[in-house]
């Protein structure tokens, strides 16, 4: 590190200090972000950090005049702040952000306008990530990580301040989205269902005004947490609108929602950051697959989703081995993103494929015929794929395939055959779950 | 217990001088190893400090200071003269059934009567709240004292002189009160809190299972309701006590099996109050547990209840241990349902099912099947040669309503007896 004298130091804590009263005189909110982005590891501020520690009486500095010290309450934990992120002691460091982000808010709550705003988001994002790291410090000495909890309980403060008639309510959807990242983090995902309730259902709130940045990740989340609870038909249209909405450029026509695996959708999907389409990727494929919609091979190999290309080609041939073995290769991933069981339910959609199978080859020796199999024949197609079931196994997938619409037919018990209608045995899902 | 779901651990001070229930030097020793700063022998990696970092003796005088109790009975002296004079004592607390006295032997400590009709918050709320001021240490019990008072209750499960529902009540009652008194004192570093969980949860488990279905009165119903509520708040107690208890990726040697059956109890699971979905559950499971041989087990039987494979479920469902059978038998009876549903809808009508193969596909006795074949609204018949026969596409299916009516497994019967 080059020297550094005294001299130089108090110049650039005032040098703070200055921008900082200037920019809240002056409204000016994109100074005030840069003076609150810490993880942003601006020089400006890494070179403030390294002044402060060595002048260590910033205080002095800032009681000597009214123009700084009347932020005393929010500049004097964020130097702490500051001086321990860049000491590398992240729990100190949080702690005193937190005090100053406190302080903060309730200087916030006295300006009339919105205009802080974007400081706010700056504000709420460096706790959150903030939080994170102390976590990871505590953990790493054997405690018990609790900050990212307390900056969850900060963040509700912060979006009950928001919640209100003013234009400063716009802001509620950022903090939301923060909320979701930590309880996602904390696997404390049940907490999400509060704060969705009042953003759907309070008056205050509509929807369509909020930046679209934010419905896009308010989406992408809620739309997670349907295909958690298997609402396939919700999840569908919620991670749909993200992938739809990620990039402004794209055209936000409805009609399309349902052809996002067409030529049409692989050219939206360019246009986002690849990032992006992935993430939406991993959760809206297993719902389109639940509702009978496949994505394209070009799709899974551009975005090397892997995992789910033997998922795709088991539906496509009816292999219910290369199913089961696709679920064991890659259990721990499915597990982690909470898809597992969603994707273990499409066994049903595999067997349908594979009496069509055989259907059609039936068509094909003696079409008069075809309408009739016997269960025979499919306990042999199945030992076939190394599957073993008896003749009173796969009665009962036939019943249950009839039950839930995905066969049209009866079987018969004594002839120990299942008769299939002569119009439509195998009807599409058509963008509707299985029946439960 | 619920204390600990914060994830803040404390140190158990309990180098008192509790005499305990047998004056055992090894116990008390065995205690109070835990408490020396970064010497916790079982849990080297797992010291937590307070919070804030102040050691409790820092906080003396403070509300939240932690008690330890010194009451060597079953029952606090003072509690058991009360409610002697009273006539507050329940049937196993009367010495020779005498309304009015009891012994130190007999009581067992209570949970107080206000309490009783407060709903869990407040439960939880007062057991936070109770300071040194208000409460006695002659009032709570010490760990050695609690661990003999549940084995005391216990084995009272297998007494054949009252009704099952009498012997449940008090049970149930005076397990509560022992968990009171774990949580009063923080105790949360001990493979023996641990073990007592594990088996209050298998009380609950097994009084599940019994209750249901005992004669349907309505204080029987909101019996089987409380003790499901208490099995999924002891359950959730247990797994934070090993959250609690972990050093690096080891896992306690019944945890497999306690985990399991939270599978058991969440079969369907879809269509739950967002963020309760077994998906997310399955989340933050540690690996080993997600590849032990009872998670696999348990997420095979769910995959088949899932799925409706009938004929799976009730294979899998042969290998269950007493445990398992107790939550997984409403779902027996369900996929027994679902069953009829499918033969019923998709059978050719010209071939009526055979009752012999229903019975065996079902797990049922024959007589049995006639029953709840009846029970979902269908009729069965007769075949020319006289074999009971059930035809197909009957109008009148419906579910079975949750009657008192027990339909056994081939293979588990004695789990019913």
């Amino acid at each position: 590190m080059a020297y550094l004298s005294m001299g130089e130091a108090h110049r650039r804590i005032t040098d703070y200090l200055n921008r900082f009263s200037d920019a809240v005189f002056c409204q000016n909110v994109s100074s005030l972000k840069q003076l609150l982005s810490f993880s942003s590891n601006s020089p400006f501020l890494i070179s403030l950090a390294d002044a402060l520690n060595l002048f260590q009486d910033a205080n002095r500095l800032i009681k000597q005049s009214d123009k700084y010290s009347q932020f005393g309450d929010i500049i004097v934990p964020l130097f702490r702040s500051l001086q321990n992120y860049r000491t590398g002691n992240l729990v100190e460091s949080y702690h005193a952000f937190e005090k100053s982000a406190n302080a903060f808010i309730q200087e916030f709550r006295n300006w009339e306008s919105a205009w802080a705003l974007e400081a706010l988001y700056v504000l709420a994002y460096e706790i959150r990530v903030l939080a994170e790291r102390a976590d990871r410090e505590l953990a790493s000495s054997g405690k018990s990580p609790e900050k990212l909890k307390a900056a969850g309980s900060f963040l509700m403060k912060v979006f009950g301040v928001l919640a209100g008639k003013g234009a400063k309510r716009v802001g509620a959807l950022y903090v939301t989205c923060q909320l979701f990242k930590i309880y996602f983090k904390l696997g404390t995902v049940h907490l999400c269902r509060s704060v969705i309730r009042s953003i759907e259902t309070a008056r205050i709130f509509d929807f369509e005004e909020f930046p679209t940045r934010d419905k896009v990740t308010y989406m992408y989340y809620t739309g997670r947490l349907e295909v958690f609870n298997e609402n396939f038909p919700a999840a569908d249209q919620k991670l749909s609108y993200a992938l739809m909405h990620c990039n402004p450029r794209n055209e936000t026509n409805i009609r399309y929602v349902s052809s996002v695996f067409d030529a049409y959708a692989l050219h939206l999907l360019d246009r986002n950051s690849p990032d992006v389409s992935l993430m939406i990727l991993k959760y809206l494929i297993p719902v389109k697959l639940s509702i009978g919609i496949l994505p394209k091979d070009s799709i899974l190999q551009k975005y090397n989703l892997d995992e789910y290309s033997n998922i795709v080609q088991a539906l496509r041939r009816g292999d219910l081995r290369l199913l089961r073995q696709a679920l064991q290769e890659h259990e721990d991933q499915f597990l982690r993103s909470g898809v597992y069981l969603v994707l273990e339910k499409l066994e049903l959609q595999v067997y349908q494929r594979l009496l069509k199978k055989i259907y059609i080859i039936q068509k094909q020796k003696d079409p008069s015929k075809a309408h009739q199999m016997k269960l025979e024949v499919i306990v042999k197609a199945l030992k076939w794929l190394e599957m073993d079931m008896d003749v009173d196994e796969v009665e009962c997938i036939v019943a249950i395939l009839i039950y839930k619409n995905l066969v049209k037919g009866y079987f018969a018990h004594k002839s120990k055959v299942v008769v299939l209608s002569k119009q439509d045995p195998f009807p599409k899902l058509n963008g509707k779950p299985v029946n439960s | 217990m619920e204390r600990s779901q914060n994830g803040e651990r404390r140190r158990n001070l309990s180098s008192s001088s509790a005499t305990g229930f047998h004056s055992n030097p090894t116990r008390t020793t065995r205690s109070s190893n835990n408490f020396r700063p970064g010497n916790a022998p079982n849990h080297s990696n797992n010291y937590h400090p307070v919070r804030n970092r102040r050691s409790n003796q820092d906080r003396e005088g403070e509300a939240e200071k932690v008690i330890v109790g010194t009451c060597p009975f079953m029952c606090p002296e003072e509690e058991r003269l009360q409610r002697q004079r009273l006539r507050d004592l329940a049937v196993f607390e009367r010495l020779n059934g005498n309304p009015r006295e009891s012994s130190p032997t007999l009581a067992v400590k209570k949970v107080p009567n206000f309490l009783l009709n407060y709903c869990s918050i407040y439960f939880n709320i007062f057991c936070r709240t109770i300071s040194a001021q208000s409460v006695q240490r002659s009032d709570v019990r010490p760990l050695p004292v609690l661990e003999e008072t549940l084995n005391y209750l216990l084995d009272l499960m297998d007494s054949a002189e009252h009704p099952f529902e009498v012997v449940h009540d008090f049970v149930f009652d005076r397990t509560r009160s022992i968990r009171q008194d774990l949580s009063m004192q923080n105790i949360v570093n001990d493979k023996v809190v641990i073990h007592m969980y594990e088996k209050m949860v298998k009380f609950h488990v097994v009084s599940h299972h019994k209750l249901r279905g005992s004669r349907s009165s309505s204080s029987n119903s909101s019996m089987h309701y409380l003790n499901r509520e208490q099995l999924t708040k002891t359950l959730t107690s247990l797994y934070n006590l090993y959250e609690a208890n972990r050093s690096s990726n080891s896992v306690y040697e019944n945890e497999a099996e306690f985990r399991s059956l939270y599978v058991l109890l969440h079969l369907d699971s879809s269509g739950q109050p967002m963020g309760e979905s077994l998906s997310l559950w399955f989340r933050n499971l540690p690996t080993p547990i997600v590849k032990s041989k009872e998670m696999c087990f348990a997420r095979r039987v769910l995959r088949y209840f899932r799925m409706g494979n009938y004929r799976r479920f009730f294979c899998t469902a042969a290998e269950v241990s007493y445990i398992q059978y107790c939550i997984i038998e409403p779902y027996i009876d369900e996929v027994r349902a679902f069953a009829l549903a499918c033969i019923n809808k998709c059978g050719y009508q010209l071939h009526p099912y055979p009752l012999t193969h229903l019975s065996k596909l079902l797990m049922m006795e024959e007589s049995k099947v006639e029953l709840f074949c009846n029970s979902c609204g269908l009729e069965t018949s007769m075949d020319e040669v006289g074999n009971k026969v059930l035809p197909t596409k009957q109008a009148s299916f419906c579910h079975p309503k949750g009657g008192s009516q027990r339909y056994s497994f081939l293979g588990l019967e004695q789990f019913d007896r």
